[in-house]
């Protein structure tokens, strides 16, 4: 469990990184390294370089604009949790990065490394794609942003070309009518869950006007139920009616803790969860 | 000392006399070290000349080596050589994982490297010699092995089949040992029985998960023909013989060394193949050589255990009194069976504990024992416990709930009784000094079982059942010649101590028990300054190097406390005879006149004394002083064994309550109680510390722990991310108490504590989750207890 060998490139700007990445096809961008490092030493992962971004300062921005919230890609689990506009803005997403692994990974792992591995068992890819959040990556040609339910394109595969490095996410404000509700399903508290779902609700005097469902841990990417979404929105939840509609609309994908009949029955009952939440 | 346990051993003399420290729970001193990162590993050890070694292990779990080819990797930066079993076979002996005092065992000989074949996934065939770990991995990558890869024997259910895939041809067959253990009439008890109950219970493998993997550096020096070998192992002295043994060199020119041990758990008391390959390196190549596993290794040759799939039925009367009890036990071993304390170990422990706490007529065990294309499995914390006992106490709620019984009045009614002491297990081991009883009824009382309806107030919440469990278990500790060394094992059932006062009036002990972790340091500490009279801060001890320490069997099946410990004692007051002895000449007075407290030698009558480094700077450097014939030794040394009987047997009951969320199938343990036996406790914190450490492994084993392989025998799961381990988040508050039964067997009364925790809490997590699942008529039998188990069990998928 020792990584190969592989040369280090520090990248003082992001230009020079851009420049160094699209001449080496085969360099990964290093962040958190929470991710990478470990795939490094199993000998799963023998990229050429590692371009070393994590020194960018400029990148780890959280800031309030007129009408989103903008993540630096460098901004760590932690940081976001404890940014002053996050708690008040996106109190879901501190609760939502609660149940990402443990404290010490939450120090060094990003918010942009996360988004970009594209895991699809984890939690910000979904939370990304239920805020219809804008993802900002830059390259040669300049920024391009891309639509988060577009990002994602299988399984950790992501939108970004081989010249281009995420460089931050745009959330769009939460409005007054509407809610995000988060509930996971895991064996041990900080793993990957079983099932995960984020729900982006509007609501018009207490009923449910709009809902869209995203769920993780189930498939190759963040999955979006728009189907079962309007089922519960029109007919409200009965577990047979909306199982079988998970059933069409993702395609689960079984893992060593949940078979796909596991993964879908728990999607289902997660439905049922939120719409708990919702009530109280 | 914000935590004081009077000790009840009036042998050890009154607790309110100074330095009284046996039974106190005093902080351990080599803790801070840890917390500083002071300690020193295995893997901490740099040597002159040193190099690193990584295996080539197979990626099949059968498969024959048809050629190698390592030329380019031989190219490497770093590379000084490559070995396959061709040259490591010139250097070390193959050896046989078996006993003679078992029946008949069909084990092959094992090398270091395998030779043609490969039979598990992981089995090493290759060592790469190296300047660095890294280097070697790198020439690993570039080794070419063409394989021919053969059908596999994984499941241990049909590897007794006619049409099985043989794994050793030599031995005709894949059943390695099988023993069946009969007392009275069992055929005729179920032919007259009023009310059978039967089960089946499957229990996947899992593996000890160590925090300091294992490691070991080999120093061979040729001019002294001398090795010394640093090993983060359990039992020094085993390893001394065996690699003398197998490496062919002088037994006494054989040095192991092994200092700070991050955990071991049984799991680091085995010779392993690699070990021995790294031996074998540093003997052909005259250097010292490093092999740490990494996790991945650890994970796919680490020995694994459990694995079973055991069958039992109970007979009780109209009253509950128990008839009859019949278990049948099938286990997978893996290739091989591990040397030198086999792989039958595990399934005997189980012919011989079930049942064990309560009388049981007639009694029949079967158990079988196979091989399969897996790790080797073998002796894990709590060998065969969890099995005997989860099969147990499975039948026993069982017959309760068929006749109307409550979960303790079955108990009652069956436990041996605390005074009919000596008595048998149903099996027919001997035991003595248990209180299944006492433990019983202050379990009941501290659980408050009469109110615990009030813990099922869960049962309200829409979607939550809730439920109880109840056990009481005999714990295998202390073990006698009558374990390893009647089969023919050199393994020491004897342990040993010395202690000496210093020039400087300081003391010093040394110990063949070891430390990995458990604080067997500080009980030694406690023992030699209590019964000496001195100040804990005056005591020093060298554990874990076989040129230092005197000869002994190490820490492993509880012995640390009850058998080391008794050598402390008996070295302790030798040593206090002969200070007295010299003390009494130079104060010319007689011996039963004074004693020793506060590192002074003092008059009973309260007249001035002499403190002990003045008499040592007396008998070391002013010796004339001394009156002629005076005995003018200040050490002494002492050897203790348990005879008579097999074991010294501890017991325990044991208390769990759970939720169980009915659309998740998740298990929450809302709270864990134990009561438990163990005699005189040295110091009761640490006696805490393994039960509540053992509780936590046991709940590993019941609900997260599962070595997951995939019908061609591939492990799917080698990475801490993916193997589930319980976690701070997953520790239920565990209340621990006790009852006191001093063992007859020593002075000290101590008997061991290590395995309960892990024995018992899968029994007892199983019988909760099942008394929640019986109210919507599920049960679950197979563990660990997934949430997805669960929710098949109640058809919710």
């Amino acid at each position: 469990m020792k990584a190969p060998d592989f040369s280090y490139y520090e990248a003082e700007t992001l230009s020079d990184a851009i420049k160094f990445k699209s001449q080496d096809d085969e360099a990964i961008i290093l962040a958190g390294g929470q991710s990478l490092l470990p795939a490094l030493n199993m000998r799963l992962s023998s990229p050429s370089c590692l371009i070393d971004i994590s020194k960018l300062k400029d990148l780890n921005d959280i800031r309030l604009e007129d009408n989103s919230i903008y993540i630096g890609a460098l901004a760590t689990h932690t940081q976001v949790m404890e940014s002053s506009i996050i708690i008040e803005k996106f109190p879901s997403l501190v609760s939502i990065l609660k149940m990402v692994a443990h404290a010490a990974i939450r120090n060094k792992g990003t918010h942009g490394g996360s988004i970009s591995y594209g895991d699809p068992a984890a939690e910000l890819p979904a939370f990304a794609v239920a805020m219809n959040a804008e993802i900002i990556v830059s390259g040669l040609n300049g920024n391009r942003s891309i639509a988060a339910e577009d990002f994602y394109l299988g399984l950790f595969e992501t939108d970004i070309k081989s010249d281009e490095i995420l460089i931050g996410i745009n959330y769009p404000l939460v409005k007054n009518n509407e809610k995000i509700v988060f509930e996971e399903i895991c064996r041990r508290h900080g793993d990957y869950a079983m099932a995960g779902l984020i729900a982006k609700v509007k609501t018009y005097q207490s009923t449910i006007e709009k809902l869209k469902l995203v769920f993780f841990a189930t498939g190759d990417r963040p999955n979006v139920t728009s189907k079962t979404s309007e089922i519960v929105v029109n007919n409200g939840y009965e577990y047979s009616v909306i199982k079988k509609s998970l059933s069409s609309e993702i395609d689960f994908a079984g893992d060593l803790n949940s078979s796909e009949e596991m993964k879908l029955h728990l999607a289902t009952i997660l439905i049922s969860k939120i719409l708990k939440k919702l009530e109280n | 000392m914000d935590d004081i346990k009077v000790n009840q051993n009036p042998k050890l003399g009154s607790f309110d006399r100074p330095n009284s420290y046996i039974g106190r729970s005093l902080p351990r001193e080599n803790a801070k070290k840890h917390l500083e990162g002071g300690g020193q590993f295995v893997d901490d050890l740099v040597l002159p000349r040193m190099v690193n070694v990584a295996f080539l292990r197979s990626p099949f779990a059968h498969a024959q080596i048809v050629s190698i080819n390592f030329e380019e990797a031989k190219e490497c930066p770093g590379i000084i050589d490559i070995f396959t079993a061709n040259e490591i076979d010139e250097i070390c002996k193959p050896w046989v994982g078996t006993l003679g005092h078992l029946g008949e065992m069909k084990s092959p000989e094992q090398t270091p490297l395998a030779k043609s074949v490969a039979r598990w996934q992981g089995e090493a065939i290759a060592v790469v010699i190296a300047k660095t770990r890294e280097q070697a991995e790198d020439a690993l990558e570039l080794i070419e092995v063409e394989w021919l890869e053969k059908e596999a024997q994984v499941d241990m259910e049909t590897a007794l089949n006619d049409d099985a895939v043989i794994i050793h041809e030599e031995l005709g067959s894949n059943l390695f040992w099988t023993r069946t253990v009969e007392q009275g009439n069992v055929e005729n008890a179920f032919k007259e029985a009023e009310t059978v109950v039967e089960t089946t219970l499957d229990f996947a493998r899992h593996t000890g998960v160590t925090l300091e993997s294992r490691g070991i550096v080999a120093d061979w020096n040729k001019a002294e023909e001398k090795m010394t070998v640093y090993h983060n192992g359990q039992a020094p002295h085993m390893m001394q013989h065996i690699i003398a043994k197998h490496f062919n060199v002088n037994e006494g020119l054989v040095r192991i060394v092994s200092r700070d041990v991050g955990g071991s758990f049984g799991i680091k008391v085995h010779v392993y193949p690699d070990e021995m390959a790294a031996v074998a390196v540093s003997k052909k190549i005259g250097r010292p050589v490093k092999f740490i596993a990494d996790r991945l290794e650890s994970f796919t040759t680490d020995i694994h255990a459990r694995c079973h799939k055991i069958s039992g039925k109970l007979a009780v009367d109209k009253d509950g009194k128990i008839t009859a009890m019949e278990v049948n036990d099938l286990s997978g071993i893996g290739p091989f069976s591990m040397y030198p304390r086999t792989s039958a170990i595990e399934t005997n422990q189980v012919l011989n504990l079930s049942g064990a706490p309560y009388v049981i007529p007639n009694y029949k065990a079967i158990g079988t024992v196979v091989f399969q294309n897996k790790t080797p499995m073998c002796q894990y914390r709590a060998v065969g416990h969890p099995i005997a006992v989860a099969i147990t106490e499975a039948l026993i709620d069982k017959a309760a709930m068929k006749i109307g019984l409550s979960l303790a009045k079955i108990r009652k009614i069956n436990f041996i009784p605390d005074n009919s002491y000596p008595n048998k297990t149903p099996s027919g081991v001997p035991l003595e000094d248990l209180s299944h009883q006492a433990s019983m009824d202050k379990l009941l009382s501290i659980m408050d079982i009469d109110n615990i309806e009030n813990l099922n107030k869960d049962d309200l919440i829409p979607g939550t059942i809730s439920g109880i469990g109840v056990i009481s278990m005999s714990e295998v500790t202390n073990p006698s010649p009558l374990f390893y060394g009647v089969g023919g094992a050199h393994i020491s059932s004897q342990d040993g101590a010395s202690i000496r006062l210093e020039g400087s009036g300081a003391v010093h002990l040394s110990s063949s028990i070891t430390e990995q972790g458990q604080g067997t340091e500080a009980i030694m500490k406690q023992i030699a300054a209590d019964q000496l009279g001195v100040s804990m801060d005056t005591v020093r001890v060298t554990l874990g190097d076989t040129d230092a320490t005197p000869y002994g069997g190490g820490t492993w099946a509880s012995r640390g406390a009850g058998i080391g410990g008794e050598a402390v004692l008996k070295a302790a007051r030798t040593l206090k005879t002969n200070i007295l002895n010299i003390a009494a000449a130079i104060m010319q007075t007689d011996i039963d006149s004074l004693d020793i407290a506060n590192n002074n030698v003092i008059r009973k009558n309260g007249e001035e004394g002499i403190s002990l480094q003045k008499l040592a700077e007396i008998v070391y450097y002013r010796g004339h002083e001394i009156p002629k014939g005076t005995n003018p030794e200040l050490l002494a040394t002492a050897s203790f064994l348990i005879e008579g009987v097999p074991f010294v047997f501890t017991n325990s009951a044991m208390g769990c309550h759970v939720s169980i969320d009915q659309d998740t199938g998740i298990v929450k343990i809302n709270k864990f109680w134990v009561v438990e036996d163990c005699g005189t406790q040295i110091n009761p914190k640490l006696v805490e510390e393994q039960i509540r450490g053992g509780v936590i492994q046991g709940i590993g084993g019941a609900l997260f722990e599962e070595c997951v392989y995939d019908n061609q025998g591939n492990m799917q799961n080698a990475t801490m991310a993916d193997y589930l381990v319980p976690m701070a988040y997953e520790m239920p508050d565990i209340i621990v108490d006790h009852v006191t039964t001093n063992s007859g067997r020593s002075i000290i009364g101590a008997k061991g504590a290590g395995e309960a925790g892990t024995g018992g809490a899968p029994a007892v997590l199983m019988n909760a989750i099942n008394n929640a699942l019986a109210k919507v008529d599920a049960e679950v039998t197979s563990q660990p207890i997934t949430p997805e188990k669960i929710l098949r069990s109640m058809n919710k998928i």
